[in-house]
């Protein structure tokens, strides 16, 4: 409303008053003066006249109620009302403001993280549009495996439900000049790639379907924050060259602010992109059904194409697939997931969770304040009584009343969203590094529209019973009995007896919940990881094929790097492998242990390859269990020597000994024929490489020459701080190569903080909801039992003074409270049984009934409980009978 | 709150009001003379309810208001039907009869 607009308003209001008191006024004159006529003396002419119109202030409220500026007038005065009645109990006030910001202020916070996490806009045109397809083989858990490109080139020949296909599959170059040679992700794309996503380049053409052929693939888009830092932002960039791997390529695009594409599940390096290069698969790969699955594959559904009918299809091709290349394609299905749940498939159940959490708690607090609300409305019913009597409604008497309740929930709300603000940006910086792709909440219309809602929802359920009760007390009785030593009221005490029992319950089910989440992540810390995570470093070392084409090469490169790191002070060892444990996806081939039956290739025990350098198992403290390591000879040459991890016995060897058993390892050829079976000649313990809640899998080592890879994974144990020999590794880098990059430095334990975030997070989060809860629930258990016992002095003064005991008062008083709690625990429990039970995708070895973890947050909570009923119950036992008996 | 017996029923001011009004344009004492007298005592119109009654008619459009000086020279809020309320007040006339008639029916063969 305009100034100008609220001023009319104000004049018409001023106006209409006026003009009502006129008319009322005339026609008062006109009944004294026919009055006067009729007979009667001036005095009782006036007074008739009066009695008729009876209360003129309330006809007056009446008539002006009728027009909206009058209506808007009342509720404005009654908002002036509450702000002074709050004002004139400002303790009162502050808990309930303080208590329904904390409320409303954690909801606002973790919504304000689904908001961005679960329902924020994706950077791409139309992203309800994409969706992701996955093969799945019925055989190995994942349902999100990476696609193979012969069948990807098959769906995009058979399927008729997508516009577009295209892939994309990571890997890690060396991008020289312009400064420092750095390690950088580069996604290799189908040329359609950002056409497909609906996304233009903010500078230069991006990528043309000419880029799509052979030869004309040596063009790049930049990411635009590796556009700002390495080229200073050069508004000239596009057309320049940049050198990946030592070759030249043509900058076409650099991709807007916000764009990124980061798909963790198939992410071969599990890094953000810094490039993006279209590549182009030679011809045999599209029939040649040879190839490993590694590409991710992203989609757009055609206009009225839905999810469901994309997925029919795309079984229906896989099926025909399956049927064609029984070796190739046996088992394997495909699964079509809309990008937004791949995105925030993860976060969901943990999310979902602490919202549930959120919504208790500010039940709890509502629970509480309306609580508080009714023990007022007790020592208020004398305030009331006499406005009922002088001609207000019990309308107007709860509106006045919800009024008052609105006016807190507004203030607490606007508290609350400031402290979401701050919170959750502290939240936001106090969470690990890599569990929330995000860096700041952003205010939106969305989460003040929650905000608003969940303030608004939260006075009108605190507020709704105490004014409902107050408008409908009896004002003759209250007023007989002065308001003096009046008993509360049987419903108002049995509505706050139920709120404390509310309480209490819910405050169960969130220490149920939280301490469910405490013993399973103390289990999960405690989970031997297999290997000695401690004062160990990790970096990457790729080199670049240009350079290295030639196995020696590179064997002699990473031969001479392990030796001169060993000689950097402060390196106790130094080894490499291939897929270190904790840092994503490895490579898993079929094995045909050669005393078992040939089957076919989809048939065959699957176990991870994991190539490693010397002294790999010393280094790592990975015990040995039975046979022998990898002699230096082994590691020098190819010997056709492997060691097995013990899941890979339990698993495929049934009960045979290993030792000296012969296995093919399908990694160099699909063809048994042209491989060179390797015999196992030990067997070490096993390492939970994808996490400590992920038991480990069957694996096979091999010495590095057996399988020469030109990225390793540099695994460096030290005495003291990992992170201090850096530098010195850097310089004996350089001296080997000056162009070659040290990446993704990060210690062994970092990387086991960071697989144990989501747990540790969600787990505090919920801990100190939980507490919150508690607080509360205790709080309001007090304040009941304190104000009966205020209320019960004289009976309790009686009763010592006819010689009652401490005792007898003090198991009066906590009879009371322990018969709530007892309620609140009992009804508490059921619900958290039956609660806990969506939780179990978030807990490790424990059952979401857990007996223990149930009996300890029970016996919390009746300790906490009768501790708060304890301290009113022992202020009753020191009443003075003559100070009671006087008490009004 | 507990009412006089004697209100009238909800509703039916409206009608009596308008009724009054279209015997030409009076004022809100005029009218509780009016209904009382013609009523023969038997209905009195209470100023608590008239007043908002007939605000909210001339919110509905149903009746105009301007202000007059009476015969005694006495200056008064005076209202007038509009054509709105003649068709409010068909229409309510209408519906009391049917209403008159069915309750006068059901005494009968009750």
């Amino acid at each position: 409303m305009s100034f100008i607009a609220r001023l009319k308003g104000l004049l018409r209001s001023r106006r209409l008053d006026r003009e009502l008191d006129e008319e009322l006024r005339s026609h008062l004159e006109m009944r004294t003066a026919d009055n006067l006529a009729a007979g009667m003396s001036p005095e009782n002419a006036r007074y008739e006249a009066q009695r008729r119109f009876g209360n003129t202030t309330l006809l007056k409220e009446d008539t002006r109620a009728v027009d909206i500026i009058g209506w808007l007038d009342e509720c404005a005065r009654d908002f002036r009302y509450a702000l002074r009645v709050l004002q004139r109990s400002p303790g009162f006030t502050a808990v309930a403001i303080l208590t329904l910001a904390l409320g409303i202020g954690a909801n606002t916070a973790v919504f304000s993280v689904i908001n961005s996490v679960l329902l924020g806009p994706l950077p791409y045109h139309v992203p309800g549009g994409l969706v992701m397809v996955w093969e799945s083989n019925s055989q190995h858990p994942n349902p999100h495996n990476t696609v193979s490109p012969p069948n990807f080139f098959d769906w995009q020949s058979r399927s008729t439900v997508f516009s577009s296909m295209a892939y994309i599959a990571d890997v890690r170059n060396n991008l020289t000049g312009n400064g420092e040679p750095e390690e950088v992700v580069v996604q290799a794309v189908s040329a359609n790639f950002f056409s497909l996503l609906g996304v233009n380049p903010i500078l230069g053409p991006g990528f043309t379907t000419e880029n799509g052929k052979a030869g004309h693939d040596n063009v790049v888009i930049l990411d635009y924050g590796l556009w700002k830092e390495r080229f200073a932002g050069d508004p000239a960039i596009v057309g320049k060259s940049i050198l990946l791997n030592g070759k030249p390529q043509t900058v076409v695009g650099v991709a807007p602010q916000n764009f990124n594409w980061f798909i963790k599940d198939s992410s071969l390096t599990g890094a953000k992109p810094r490039i993006w290069s279209p590549f182009v698969f030679p011809q045999s790969f599209h029939d040649h059904k040879q190839i490993g699955r590694f590409l991710t594959v992203v989609a757009r559904l055609k206009q009225g194409v839905t999810h469901s009918q994309a997925q029919a299809e795309m079984s229906a091709i896989a099926a025909q697939l399956e049927h064609e290349y029984p070796d190739f394609d046996g088992h394997w299905g495909v699964n079509v997931v809309p990008l937004r749940d791949q995105i925030s498939g993860q976060l969901r159940p943990a999310l979902l969770i602490l919202f549930g959490a959120v919504a208790f708690v500010l039940l709890i607090a509502c629970a509480n304040v309306s609580s508080l609300l009714l023990a007022r409305a007790a020592s208020r019913e004398r305030e009331i009584a006499v406005r009922t009597a002088i001609g207000a409604s019990r309308w107007r008497i709860a509106r006045q009343l919800l009024m008052e309740s609105l006016l807190l929930a507004l203030i607490g709300g606007g508290i609350g969203v400031t402290l979401t603000v701050v919170g959750t940006n502290a939240l936001l910086a106090a969470s690990p590094r890599n569990l929330l792709d995000l860096t700041s909440v952003s205010i939106d219309l969305r989460l003040l529209a929650f905000a608003a809602g969940a303030t608004l929802l939260a006075g009108l359920l605190f507020g709704f019973l105490p004014s409902y009760m107050s408008a409908h007390s009896q004002i003759a009785q209250t007023l007989r009995e002065g308001g003096r030593g009046a008993s509360p009221g049987k419903r108002s005490g049995f509505a706050r007896s139920a709120f404390v029992v509310a309480q209490l319950s819910l405050a169960l089910v969130l220490l149920a919940g939280s301490g469910l989440l405490i013993r399973s992540f103390v289990k999960l810390v405690g989970v031997n990881p297999g290997f000695d995570t401690g004062h160990l470093l990790t970096f990457k070392v790729t080199l670049p094929q240009s350079k290295y084409a030639k196995d020696p090469l590179l064997m002699a490169f990473f031969r001479q790097l392990l030796t001169r790191i060993s000689t950097v002070p402060g390196v106790r060892s130094a080894t490499m492998e291939s897929f270190p444990p904790l840092m994503g996806l490895g490579s898993a081939t079929g094995v045909h242990i050669l005393s078992q039956p040939q089957q076919s290739l989809m048939d065959l025990p699957v176990a991870n390859v994991r190539v490693v350098g010397p002294d790999y198992f010393s280094t790592m403290s990975i015990p040995l269990r039975s046979g022998r390591l990898f002699t230096e000879q082994e590691m020098a040459e190819e010997k056709h020597v492997t060691i097995v991890n013990q899941a890979f016995v339990d698993k495929y060897m049934n009960g045979l000994n290993p030792l000296g058993q012969k296995a093919a390892i399908y990694m160099k050829s699909f063809q048994e024929n042209e491989l060179k079976p390797s015999e196992i000649i030990g067997v070490v313990g096993d390492v939970r490489a994808m996490g400590l809640d992920v038991a480990a899998e069957p694996s096979v080592y091999w010495p590095y020459p057996e399988l020469v890879m030109s990225g390793m994974t540099i695994l460096v144990r030290t005495s003291n701080d990992p992170l201090a020999v850096v530098s010195g590794i850097l310089a004996e880098l350089q001296q080997l190569d000056r162009e070659q990059p040290m990446a993704s430095i990060v210690t062994m334990d970092q990387l086991l903080a960071d697989s144990l975030s989501r747990a540790h997070f969600t787990m505090l989060l919920l801990g100190l909801f939980a507490t919150f809860a508690l607080v509360l629930a205790a709080v309001g258990t007090y304040g009941l039992i304190a104000y009966s016992v205020t209320q019960r002095i004289q009976e309790l003064g009686i009763r010592i003074a006819l010689g009652a005991q401490r005792r007898d008062v003090l198991r009066l008083v906590l009879g009371q409270g322990t018969r709530l709690t007892l309620l609140g625990l009992a009804l508490g429990i059921a619900a958290a049984l039956g609660i806990t039970r969506l939780m179990t995708s978030l807990l490790f070895g424990t059952s979401p009934t857990d007996p223990l973890t149930f009996a300890g947050v029970a016996g919390l909570l009746v300790f906490v409980a009768l501790l708060a009923c304890f301290i009113p119950a022992r202020r009753a036992t020191r009443i003075d009978p003559i100070v009671a008996l006087r008490y009004e | 709150m507990n009412k006089p017996k004697n209100d009238l029923l909800q509703g039916t001011l409206a009608m009596l009001v308008l009724k009054t009004l279209a015997r030409g344009p009076t004022h809100g004492y005029g009218i509780t003379l009016h209904i009382q007298m013609v009523s023969k005592d038997f209905l009195r119109v209470e100023e608590g309810s008239l007043y908002p009654a007939l605000h909210r008619m001339e919110q509905d459009g149903w009746i105009s208001a301007e202000w007059g000086t009476t015969e005694n020279s006495r200056r008064a809020r005076y209202y007038r039907l509009t054509s709105a309320g003649r068709k409010q007040l068909a229409e309510e006339e209408k519906n009391w009869e049917r209403l008159t008639q069915a309750v006068a029916q059901v005494l009968r063969f009750a």
